[in-house]
């Protein structure tokens, strides 16, 4: 393994000066660097290739030199997975950033995996089009890193996830070799569809730099209808109500402990409406009904600049900016048993010194469950770590599961953040090993350690 | 193969002599699926019922190193349940039970035979659908459209088949059973259910599906505009979607289907138009009304000689019926036909449209266009006898012609149908040495002893020679 100056000098040769952000002794908290820190643990470089030729080099020469790479787009989803071990290089594809095909009347798009998501969207809107997806750090993320994790955010209800806008991939195995998957037209069977092989793939299987997406066209009008009340069951009770009518709402939120923007201590419940403006108002006069009809003790209909501030403060649920420690968790679970579950949550909160906050996507069945506010920032890490396992047994006694998207460090090394796989392990096990046979990408921080 | 063949024998222990075919004139009627220019007899066809049985009849072909491969209906269009290499058919036809209807989490959960209308009608009485709806649906069943990723019109708003199942249960193929996905959008670890869905039934059998249910959306819009010329339909295409209008189907079929159509259904196509475009809203009633009256404008923008509305319930299903039915018309065309199923942007189905014409004249085979317009997917439907080679060596020089203007124009060579044996050789137009061998390196790791659905998807030597590669 080469030291810091030969290590430095080899990469420049590569991706030159500007490709290179380096370890510091003095890293600064606003550092770019800070990012691509996992787990309190800094790269020993973070390489930005500016080519796929560059990407293959800097993989091929991180294979010769034993060294681990680990892929990232601007770095928001880093923190999800196992505790590395080391971090050698982060290599990260956000100087690939540029549109590389864009034909508006297609509805389709093809980037290049380092493009924000925000950057795209301003593109898109111009044509009156958008990517429905918005994710936790929908200013910052990339559409790289989205479709390495398969993030998605409350309108996923209407227009689902990453998984369902990705039309096709280009890849840089961790042998070189650049593939495809998928194509650009918008139904596409011919070969396996190996999309599917990469989407939430974290990385492991290879570096995607481009990316081919179905796209939306802007909705004429958007819509919030926020509902407030006095018990959580009137909340879910409406929810279900909302899901299994012919309503067609754009995300479907229940919020315990503290709602977006108002941060309002009842439980509240955010419904997206969109679409022609006879659509929305009948959505939201129907909503206004139900509502009365169960009880709520607040309705107020969100529009403008509100509307986008409190959609963007709900997207970014939970995940604060600040520094305090913060463990969040994510239950899939069928729609039915999120009452249930919401139930064990409260009872966790009423138990806990800590805060509790959770935000259900009632018509996906995904509940979010944040601790934060520690007494003195001391995390009680035996504690907490058998609150989140009494929380994933609540889970997967239902057949659902939960995974532990963000923790501290140390609360990490004493739980399985990605829970059990189950039987399909081995087969996991083995496409890991036949795609990247050296074992040099993002390696333990998946499933099982794969 | 005789009777007292060992394998027949154990087969038969497994699902009872009466459930086990060896025959010739039984196995014949299991020697193609609808493209039925390819023709292989299996050795036996066996009918298990629970996914323990297909298990063991697994383990039993591969003790004795034959080929086996699962049917559905028999409806695919590619070939890719064709027994190539004769060897075992394990045909799902008895495993058809809906197992769990879940109103309240919209799902259920049903075995690969389920006919695909047939789960749609189970639900349609608490307000319900399944919403991927190939034109095959009567007949086809789920498993079978798991294997292929099917479409259908429907497609467009709603995704394909992949979008629509959360969890399977399939027997590998060494004969272990293993379960992907879930009851839930989304388990940790690779999305195996995912790249399973679509595997043309080489990567296992899928005995059992979790399954997505929708509800019935509250008001349906159906719309008719008849044109005089395909170009003057296919602008249309391109300006709903430039408009922002995404219709829940957008279908095109071009003057050759409308006559066979007609004369099959009498629905009233009119017999001299060029082409007829069937648009349909779906959704909140409110608001569809103006969506309707834009499209009427953009139709009349192209010159459209006149517009339908579908006027009730019948009505409308009465248009889907003449539609999805059109190819049990094409006999009337015809003796043979294949129906290619490339995909090009929507903005390139004018020029790809007028070139898959200049085909059709270049080389005097007649070609049919009935297709899913707003997704770009074409299905030119070439008509020909199979009884004489000269004109089955036109077809042939047709599909390459066809096709390869659709990779050349930015897309595809199959949207809905899959490759099978019907497709390999045309694989090399689309992927990369390299982008096949990922595909292999897969294929390898699910199906390691080749022995599940053989000759499929991949391009041979030979194919790479017909190419000129």
């Amino acid at each position: 393994m080469p030291n810091s100056n030969q290590l430095h000098e080899d990469l420049i040769q590569i991706v030159g000066e500007a490709g290179l952000l380096l370890r510091s002794e003095n890293l600064q908290p606003d550092d770019q660097r800070s990012c691509y820190t996992i787990d309190g643990i800094g790269p020993r470089a973070v390489v930005l290739p500016a080519s796929i030729h560059e990407i293959q080099e800097v993989l091929g020469y991180a294979a010769d030199s034993k060294l681990s790479v680990i892929p990232a787009g601007s770095g928001t989803k880093l923190g999800i997975g196992n505790s590395p071990e080391q971090v050698d290089l982060v290599l990260s594809t956000s100087r690939l950033d540029q549109v590389l095909e864009y034909e508006p009347a297609d509805l389709t798009v093809t980037v290049e995996a380092g493009i924000p998501l925000a950057v795209l969207q301003a593109k898109l809107a111009e044509h009156g089009q958008y990517l429905p997806l918005d994710p936790p750090y929908t200013d910052r993320c990339t559409i790289g890193g989205m479709t390495a994790t398969n993030s998605s955010g409350p309108s996923r209800l209407r227009y689902g996830s990453t998984r369902d806008c990705v039309l096709g991939m280009r890849v840089v195995q961790s042998s070189g070799t650049v593939v495809k998957s998928g194509g650009k037209v918008v139904k596409n069977v011919a070969g396996y569809d190996l999309n599917k092989l990469y989407l939430g793939s974290f990385g492991t299987l290879g570096i995607i730099t481009e990316v081919s997406l179905k796209l939306q066209p802007l909705p004429e009008i958007e819509r919030s209808v926020f509902l407030t009340f006095t018990e959580i069951g009137e909340a879910v009770n409406v929810a279900s109500e909302i899901a299994r009518s012919q309503l067609l709402p754009t995300f479907l939120n229940l919020f315990v402990n503290g709602a977006p923007l108002t941060e309002s201590p009842e439980p509240c419940l955010l419904i997206g409406v969109d679409g022609h403006p006879e659509t929305v108002e009948w959505q939201i006069d129907a909503v206004k009904t139900i509502a009365k009809q169960n009880g709520a003790i607040g309705v107020e209909v969100y529009e403008g600049q509100r509307q986008q501030e409190l959609h963007a403060s709900m997207c970014a649920f939970p995940e604060g900016e600040s520094a305090a420690p913060i463990v969040i968790s994510r239950a899939n679970l069928r729609m039915t048993d999120v009452a249930g579950f919401v139930n064990t949550v409260v009872e966790v909160n009423d138990a806990s010194t800590w805060q509790v906050r959770a935000m259900g996507l009632m018509g996906n069945g995904i509940v979010y469950v944040a601790f934060s506010d520690f007494p003195d920032g001391d995390v009680p890490m035996q504690y907490v770590a058998d609150t989140v396992a009494n929380l994933r047994d609540a889970a997967t006694n239902v057949g659902g599961n939960l995974i532990v998207e963000s923790a501290p460090t140390a609360l990490k090394r004493q739980i399985d953040v990605w829970g059990p796989v189950g039987r399909s392990f081995e087969l996991m096990k083995a496409i890991k090993a036949k795609l990247d046979p050296i074992g040099l990408l993002n390696v333990g921080r998946f499933v099982g350690g794969i | 193969m005789k009777e007292n063949d060992p394998l027949i024998s154990e087969l038969a222990n497994i699902v009872g002599s009466e459930h086990v075919i060896t025959d010739p004139t039984s196995l014949s009627v299991y020697e193609c699926d609808g493209a039925t220019v390819f023709k292989a007899l299996p050795d036996v066809v066996v009918f298990p019922t629970t996914a323990q049985d297909i298990s063991e009849i697994v383990k039993i072909a591969n003790k004795h190193n034959v080929p086996f491969v699962a049917r559905g209906a028999g409806t695919g269009l590619s070939g890719g349940m064709l027994p190539v290499s004769g060897g075992i058919i394990i045909a799902l036809n008895r495993m058809n039970r809906i197992l769990e209807i879940d109103i309240a989490n919209q799902q259920a959960v049903v075995e690969p035979g389920v006919v695909n209308l047939g789960l749609t009608q189970a639900v349609q009485d608490d307000g319900y659908y399944y919403a991927p709806d190939p034109s095959s649906q009567q007949a086809c069943s789920i498993g079978g459209n798991i294997a292929e990723n099917s479409g259908g019109p429907h497609t467009l708003k709603y995704g394909v088949t992949s979008n629509h199942v959360l969890g399977l249960e399939v027997v590998l193929t060494d004969g272990e059973i293993v379960e992907f996905g879930g009851a839930v959008e989304e388990t940790p670890g690779y999305d195996i259910r995912g790249v399973m869905i679509g595997s043309e039934g080489t990567f296992g059998i899928v005995t059992k599906a979790v399954v997505r249910l929708l509800r019935k959306p509250e008001g349906y819009q159906t719309l008719l505009g008849i044109f005089e010329t395909i170009d003057e339909a296919s602008n249309v295409v391109s300006s709903i979607i430039a408009k922002g209008i995404i219709p829940a189907a957008l279908e095109m079929m071009d003057h050759f289907v409308i006559k066979a159509v007609e004369e099959a259904f009498h629905w009233g196509f009119p017999l001299d138009a060029g082409a007829v475009l069937i648009v349909e809203l779906d959704g909140i009633k409110a608001g569809m009304q103006q969506q309707a009256e834009q499209i009427t404008e953009i139709f009349n923008e192209n010159n459209c000689r006149e517009t339908r509305y579908a006027k009730d319930e019948a009505d409308r299903q009465q248009i889907w019926k003449s539609r999805k039915s059109a190819f049990g018309s094409f006999g009337r065309l015809a003796p043979n036909y294949i129906t290619q199923d490339g995909v090009v942007p929507r903005t390139q189905l004018p020029k790809v449209l007028r070139r898959v014409a200049e085909i059709s004249e270049k080389y005097d085979i007649p070609i049919a266009n009935v297709f899913h317009a707003g997704d770009g997917n074409i299905h030119p439907i070439v008509l020909f006898d199979e009884r004489d080679s000269d004109q089955c060596e036109r077809v042939e020089a047709v599909n390459m012609e066809i096709l390869s203007a659709c990779a050349e124009a930015g897309g595809t060579i199959t949207g809905e149908h899959g490759i099978g044996v019907e497709k390999m050789d045309y694989m090399p137009l689309i992927f990369s040495p390299e982008d096949l061998a990922v595909m292999a390196t897969v294929k390898a790791i699910f199906n390691p002893s080749g022995l599940c659905n053989p000759g499929k998807i991949f391009p041979t030597a030979e194919s790479y020679a017909k190419l000129g590669r």
